[in-house]
């Protein structure tokens, strides 16, 4: 009894936000034409850099198709993006809506509400993803569905859950510090420099590169830009790479949970939730 | 039977950061609640007043587990506060923050079955709850607007019906008219009334006196972290007119004057002339219980009164005379 009605509210949150979102329709489409314009810049860069831009980045990459290896690259950048807008910052939105008391008023963990923001990000970002990939392959004339495209999703839905769960460490440290939008913006770009968005990062220096193994979005960028496009996988077989991935799927929920609820318990003993 | 609310030297200091300039702060402690102990009957509505600043909405956070006190215990319902927070919140509606606890760009009927979700009604039961609230508040023309396109009253009625969405046997109500105009007030205080009649135990906040005269049954004045009273509004009106004053008028010479002042209780006795006679002010240290004793010396003396008019005392009197201080002046306790 307990689980359903704690899935129902996942379920009623998942449905809020789907219902306040489809108030801003506009924001729907922008949310599909930010990636290609996102992945536009480097691409024309690349073909103004050089008389063969193709065969260079071959070279550092191990795929010719720099063009879908951008597009792929802000594409799963997108899913990073939305996870920690939708997620962290919706910690923040509520705090500043002063519904956030509201949510702490109610017999239902967080959690549970935040599965539910989680799942909505979820879909929206996978359909703005995907529409924004498929329509600039479409417009630069590349092939979207080339490779093992069952296998990349796999890695997408996999990265996923520790991706979401990364997101509730930064909630905790916005509930803590009261601060987002500068918080989210430096996350953005950290995370997309080191998950290589527009780049390889075997061409980091190694310690750098230690780093950017420890994001799993740098795991599922590799692994979806390597079945689409084979450019290798950082363990040679995509199953030692996606078990790195389940590795992560058994360590950042917990650990995110956890943080989480320390922070919480550490805000509510002093100012509680509800001040920004 | 359980009350409804229990504490129990019930503490909270806050760290707070007083900022010194651009760069350099200091750390302070801020002693919100001392001590507080004062239980809630079955049935009543309890009223919390205090100035901003006060520590009645720190008291209402632990109370309904949005804060952790620093020391002490708290029961709602029976449940501890900080042991079983979930029971806790399912036993209790809560309208703590005016109209800023609702989503704006939701329909006045999405943010009620929205919270219905929230406190685990299936949703069958979040529609029939959400439509009763509808018509209870008479909020059916608007229910289905966004509710960012609702005037301020509006979205205060809402919030109410918020905190009956779990139909909750304690109600917690943290000045539900503010904002409100006078008819609307007037209409949300019956309904309140007309909710404890059918049992809901009601805590209510406010900083309008005549409204806690009207609807309390019981009120606590609590300051600077401090309870300082605890009663009926009629308890704590006589616990003050030990020191009341007594306005005499009618025909009073000297040594009637001087016949009142001999009584041991009178500390004051002014004899101002006045047409076609004389008013004397008594201020006595036992209230009204020496209006007999007065009347006797007074007669004896030779006056004949015409008269006799006790001050009559509002809560207000006996705000100002426990806190030192209006209602109405602003004592933030961080600027204290």
């Amino acid at each position: 009894m307990a689980l359903r009605a704690n899935f129902s509210v996942l379920f009623a949150s998942f449905k809020m936000r789907l219902m306040t979102i489809t108030r801003y329709p506009g924001q729907l489409v922008m949310d599909i034409f930010i990636p290609i314009v996102f992945a536009y810049m480097p691409i024309l860069l690349g073909r103004a850099s050089g008389s063969n831009p193709a065969a260079v980045f071959a070279a550092n990459t191990g795929t010719s198709n720099y063009i879908a290896y951008m597009l792929i690259g802000s594409s799963v950048f997108t899913l990073v993006n939305f996870a920690f807008w939708h997620v962290a910052y919706w910690l923040r939105w509520e705090q500043e809506a002063g519904t956030l008391e509201a949510l702490y008023l109610v017999p239902t963990h967080r959690i549970w509400v935040v599965a539910g923001t989680a799942l909505y990000s979820c879909l929206r970002g996978m359909f703005s993803a995907l529409a924004a990939y498929v329509l600039g392959s479409i417009i630069f004339d590349v092939n979207p569905f080339q490779g093992e495209v069952l296998l990349a999703l796999v890695f997408i839905l996999v990265g996923l859950i520790p991706l979401y769960s990364l997101t509730l460490l930064y909630g905790a440290l916005i509930l803590k510090v009261k601060e987002a939008n500068a918080l989210v913006n430096l996350m953005q770009w950290g995370v997309s420099f080191f998950m290589g968005i527009f780049f390889p990062i075997a061409i980091f220096p190694p310690l750098l590169k230690v780093i950017a193994l420890l994001f799993p979005p740098t795991w599922m960028t590799n692994g979806v830009r390597s079945a689409l496009l084979g450019v290798g996988f950082f363990f040679k077989t995509w199953y030692l790479d996606l078990a790195v991935l389940w590795a992560f799927v058994l360590i950042t929920p917990f650990f995110g949970y956890w943080v989480f609820n320390r922070t919480e318990r550490s805000v509510r003993r002093n100012e509680g939730v509800g001040q920004f | 039977m359980t009350s409804p609310v229990r504490t129990v030297k019930l503490s909270k200091t806050y760290e707070v950061r007083a900022r010194k300039g651009l760069f350099k702060s200091e750390k302070r402690s801020v002693e919100a609640l001392k001590s507080i102990t004062l239980e809630v009957n079955q049935g009543e509505v309890f009223g919390l007043l205090g100035p901003n600043g006060a520590g009645k909405t720190t008291l209402i956070k632990i109370l309904t587990t949005l804060l952790l006190p620093t020391s002490g215990e708290a029961w709602i319902n029976g449940y501890n506060v900080t042991q079983n927070e979930n029971k806790v919140r399912a036993s209790v509606g809560c309208m703590l923050m005016g109209e800023r606890g609702l989503y704006w760009k939701l329909t006045g009927r999405e943010n009620l079955e929205y919270f219905g979700a929230l406190y685990h009604l299936d949703p069958s039961a979040r529609r029939k709850r959400s439509n009763q609230i509808i018509e209870l508040l008479k909020l059916g023309e608007i229910a289905d607007r966004m509710v960012e396109s609702y005037s301020s009253g509006q979205k205060m009625n809402l919030a109410f019906g918020k905190a009956l969405i779990n139909d909750a046997p304690l109600l917690v109500l943290d000045e539900p008219t503010n904002t409100l105009d006078l008819p609307s007030a007037s209409e949300l205080r019956s309904i309140v009334r007309q909710l404890n009649k059918q049992g809901k135990t009601v805590i209510y906040t406010t900083h309008i006196m005549s409204e806690a005269e009207t609807l309390c049954d019981r009120v606590a004045i609590i300051d600077r972290g401090e309870l300082l009273a605890l009663g009926t509004v009629e308890e704590l009106k006589t616990s003050l007119q030990r020191e009341g004053i007594t306005h005499i008028e009618g025909v009073i010479p000297a040594r009637a004057e001087e016949a009142v002042r001999a009584i041991p209780s009178v500390l004051q006795a002014t004899r101002t002339a006045q047409d076609g006679g004389a008013l004397l002010t008594v201020v006595t240290a036992s209230g009204r219980e020496i209006l007999p004793q007065l009347i006797e010396a007074l007669t004896h003396s030779g006056a004949i009164i015409q008269k006799i008019t006790p001050e009559e005392l509002t809560l207000e009197d006996v705000f100002i005379a426990k806190t030192g201080r209006t209602l109405a002046e602003d004592t933030r306790i961080a600027n204290k």
